[in-house]
């Protein structure tokens, strides 16, 4: 194929504008665009932050006189549960989320994301997820057991309405959009950047991005086990928690803080990126100390997951156990340090010049850092058990997450606010809701440090006047209106920006990154030409790039049959690999969504016969899914301009669809490795199994699942090599099929047989695993299924082989998972004991 | 991808996986002495200490590669990672040694 003909720029941008829009109205809701979602992500995500902060105002009214009656306290346990819940799950990761959608294919020079239709289905579940709980909340039937949800007290006995299960749905909802956007963010770093961008030559937020998207991977499906398992006890009575029964409250918080403690710095990691990005613009030279900044990503990625008891050291662990994750969370106090000795060494080096952007960085040290040290403070075991759920905790936790995100947050806001606006900002009132903002934080939080000193107990509604906590509360509560003042201030500079402020050309900053090589507002298709990148990339001319790129200079610089493309990249080194046709607007994420929300909300009514069809009705629309992608014939190399050519990403082995099937099946291996450890959890350490009752599995039947679960991996396996050697794969699919039908009915009967499960936990988690390993059976024989009407289609080939590779990598993770839960089900079937 | 930069991509994370692993199996290890009331619990632990010091020293004083641009960079930060990793290791599972088992 030769390569389409040179047309102007302005020619240009109509074609691939045609291309890549967005139509108006109602069209709107089919947008799959990273600009437009990225957009309303943050725009949602500023939303449900008013939200919190309209409930931390209702809390510092009450808070504000002793005996206050303003609120009812079973009311207040609604208000400071969900200030949590909003701000942890449906502002802070959100609003990163889509920080990276709207940014990273800017800073990479991609077009888009990888996966533009799971941008937008994870936009509807977060919204969809986001709307139960507020409504919730105006129904008065909203969590109330601490954004933590632990149980006993969020166990059926003691929380019997649907608040917990609001929570409980709800963020495991919420959390779809989480672990959607983290696959998608990492396969987008590693494969879609401009060719010549290298890893070590991405500017240095792709780096944070890339660790926070990793560290989300592993860090949420503990979380969402958790809430499986929960709300299997609340809906079933399977006592997964419930020590009466052989359940032990303490996995609740081992799993929910597995999640929780990364949490934090999967919060601040891109907070951090940001920083990284904006400190060199205004110093006036690049960052200090890259590879270090690498090093110490790394590491704080990874002792962040070695942290999590330090939420626990209460709960009557042993002294070694409580010695090693005191040491770990004073220990990852270094490689943050790393970080803000370059930022300062960055500063102090260069030529700083002070704007807005600044003054919230300059007030980032100060918090962060204060936060930093009574973080240091409470990772002592002595001085923890004094204060542990005391407000000092309150002051710590809000001088992390507000210093640690918020004030780099509105650093980047003011950064990048004129990229998406192209528009500058007035100024009028940035000064003084910065210094409203830092004051009346301070005034807030600052006391709480020592009315938490003074004894005040966390979560309380209301407290005696001869405590001598009345003034610093008043204080505390008094800043909080300040703070207020400010954000609003805030909110309305942006609405002035919005209106007033002055139009400007490329790089308003002299920032040196790529996404100022873009025209701003940035136009649908991010680049009309992708950059070839020959130095980092945080240290590029955006501004002379820019209009090059924009009259067709570079890779793709051209409108192909109709089609949005990209191009993906080798993950360490950015040599051209391969053409990526991205899906274009499509009803569809929107109409799964809302089957997806159907279904939650048949578990959370109570609706039990209709959520297996809600759950079909999901299934089948994913599968429509692949529908309108994929070619009938092979194409071989097709030139993507400067000379070169480069193959379509349906005929590359190993592409991006490739890397993101790998990619959750490790979020789903640490999942099913969560619910593997719980069993194993409960035999060593909960009470009451003893004289727990047998199990009754039948053992041979059990065993014939496996047995054909390995037949089915083995089949699938076989299929991929079959179709790779230019073989039929054919047969190996229909065995796969069949050997997988087999496995989910022999798992599923062996889990239906088994003892009543409601008696011991040691019998419910032999029924989750069974049921786990029966439910991807069952995928597995639909997956292949489903590529075998692909096959039958046209759309599988020698070359065009990524069906059959997705079938086999899920087949044999089920056959796995099936070996794994057999073994644990002997282990749990046979062990002794334990007193 | 090549199979320098494969190890050098690799390399980067080595020293915390180990790490990680490491943290686990102690973790695990003291539950289970604990729990069964193992007789030899502390030279059990300090073993898999001694251990995994050992395996966190490899990627530590692995000698840095060198092909290609990105490799290069790669490795000198994969170095520091890794000798991070062996200090955390060292530090944080001191306390076999010394602490209380199980009380």
């Amino acid at each position: 194929m030769t390569e389409p003909a040179v047309v102007s720029p302005v020619r240009l941008h109509k074609e691939l504008d045609a291309i890549w829009r967005t139509p108006p109205g109602w069209g709107r809701l089919s947008s799959v665009n990273h600009t437009v979602l990225g957009k309303r992500f943050m725009v949602l995500a500023l939303t449900f932050f008013a939200i919190g902060g309209l409930l931390s105002m209702l809390i510092r009214a009450q808070l504000a006189t002793p005996e206050s009656g303003f609120l009812e306290p079973a009311l207040y346990n609604q208000i400071f549960t969900m200030h949590g819940v909003v701000m942890m799950f449906l502002f802070a990761i959100p609003m990163f989320e889509g920080f990276a959608i709207y940014m990273l294919p800017k800073m990479l020079g991609a077009r888009d994301m990888a996966f533009p239709r799971l941008t937008a289905y994870g936009f509807w579940c977060y919204l969809f997820g986001g709307m139960i709980l507020i409504a919730a909340l105006l129904f008065g039937a909203a969590p109330n057991g601490g954004w933590f949800m632990y149980t006993p007290l969020s166990s059926r006995p003691y929380s019997p309405g649907i608040n917990a299960d609001v929570w409980l749905l709800g963020i495991t909802f919420v959390e779809i959009s989480a672990v959607t956007a983290a696959i998608e963010i990492l396969v987008s770093i590693l494969k879609l950047r401009a060719p010549g961008m290298s890893l070590t030559r991405m500017p240095i937020i792709a780096w944070y991005m890339l660790v926070t998207s990793g560290m989300m991977v592993l860090g949420f499906p503990p979380l969402i086990l958790g809430s499986i398992l929960l709300e299997l006890e609340r809906a079933f009575n399977l006592p997964f928690f419930d020590p009466t029964r052989g359940g032990d409250p303490l996995l609740w918080q081992h799993l929910f803080w597995l999640f929780g403690h990364p949490e934090v710095y999967i919060i601040f990691l891109p907070a951090a990126g940001a920083l990284s990005t904006i400190i060199p613009v205004f110093a006036q030279r690049p960052i200090l100390g890259y590879r270090a900044i690498i090093a110490a990503i790394v590491a704080l990625g990874f002792l962040s997951f070695g942290l999590w008891v330090h939420h626990m050291f209460m709960v009557g662990i042993p002294h070694m156990a409580l010695a090693f994750f005191s040491a770990a969370s004073a220990l990852v106090a270094i490689p943050t340090a790393v970080q803000i000795f370059a930022w300062i060494g960055t500063l102090a080096s260069g030529r700083p010049r002070w704007d807005i952007p600044m003054l919230y960085v300059i007030g980032f040290f100060v918090v962060f850092v204060i936060g930093g040290m009574t973080g240091v403070m409470l990772a002592m075991v002595p001085f923890n058990t004094q204060a542990h759920d005391s407000y000092f905790v309150v002051a710590h936790l809000h001088y992390v997450l507000v210093g640690g995100f918020v004030f780099p947050m509105l650093a980047a806001l003011y950064h990048w606010l004129p990229h998406i606006t192209g528009r500058q900002s007035v100024y009028r009132l940035s000064v003084p809701a910065f210094w409203l903002i830092f004051i009346g934080f301070n005034m807030t939080f600052f006391l709480m440090h020592l009315t938490g000193l003074m004894g005040m107990p966390r979560r309380i509604s209301s407290y005696p006047s001869n405590w001598g906590w009345d003034w610093l509360n008043l204080l505390s509560s008094v800043g909080g209106f300040v703070l207020t003042i400010g954000f609003a201030m805030v909110l309305a500079d942006i609405l002035m920006q919005l209106r007033f402020g002055e139009r400007f050309g490329r790089d308003p900053w002299k920032a040196q990154t790529l996404e100022w090589a873009t025209a701003t507002p940035p136009p649908s298709y991010a680049f009309a030409s992708i950059p070839h990148i020959e130095s980092r990339a945080d240290q590029i001319d955006p501004a002379a790039l820019g209009s090059r790129l924009a009259g067709g200079e570079g890779y793709l610089g051209f409108a192909r049959a109709n089609r949005q493309e990209t191009l993906a990249v080798d993950m360490v080194t950015g040599a051209v690999e391969h053409v990526v046709v991205l899906p274009r607007r499509t009803l569809l994420p929107l109409w799964t969504a809302l089957a997806t929300g159907a279904f939650f909300l048949c578990l959370l009514f109570r609706l039990y016969a209709l959520a297996p069809l809600a759950l079909l009705g999901t299934l089948g629309l994913f599968l429509l899914w692949p529908g309108s992608l994929g070619e009938t014939a092979d194409q071989g190399p097709l030139p993507i301009g400067r000379g070169q050519s480069a193959p379509l990403d349906a005929e590359a082995s190993n592409n991006v669809t490739v890397l993101a099937s790998r990619t959750a099946l490790v979020t789903n291996a640490t999942l099913y490795s969560s619910l593997l450890f719980g069993g194993l959890f409960l035999l060593v350490v909960a009470p009451n199994w003893s004289s727990a009752p047998e199990t009754a599995v039948s053992w041979a039947m059990l065993l014939a699942g496996v047995g054909a679960a390995a037949v089915g991996g083995v089949a699938a396996l076989v299929g991929d090599r079959n179709n790779s050697g230019g073989r039929a794969p054919g047969p190996a699919l229909w065995m796969t099929v069949a050997a997988q039908i087999a496995a989910m009915v022999l798992l599923g009967a062996t889990a239906f047989l088994l003892a009543d499960p409601t008696q011991h936990a040691r019998i419910a988690i032999v029924f989750a695993v069974l049921a786990y390993c029966a439910l991807h059976a069952g995928i597995g024989a639909v997956l292949s299924g489903a590529t075998l009407f692909r096959l039958a289609r046209g759309h599988v080939s020698q070359n065009r082989g990524t069906a059959p590779r997705i079938v086999a990598l899920w087949n044999g993770f089920a056959a796995a998972t099936a070996v794994a839960g057999a073994a644990l089900i002997a282990v749990l079937d046979t062990a002794g004991a334990v007193a | 991808m090549r199979q320098g930069d494969k190890i050098a991509l690799i390399s980067l994370v080595a020293g915390f996986t180990v790490w990680s692993v490491g943290f686990v199996a102690l973790y695990g290890l003291q539950a289970l002495g604990c729990a069964y009331g193992w007789p030899t619990h502390r030279a059990v632990l300090i073993l898999a200490y001694g251990i995994l010091v050992a395996v966190l020293a490899v990627p530590a004083f692995w000698p840095l590669r060198s092909d290609g641009e990105a490799s290069a960079t790669l490795s000198v930060a994969a170095l520091w990672a890794n000798r991070a990793a062996l200090g955390a290791g060292v530090l944080v599972f001191l306390p076999v040694t010394f602490t209380s088992t199980c009380v």
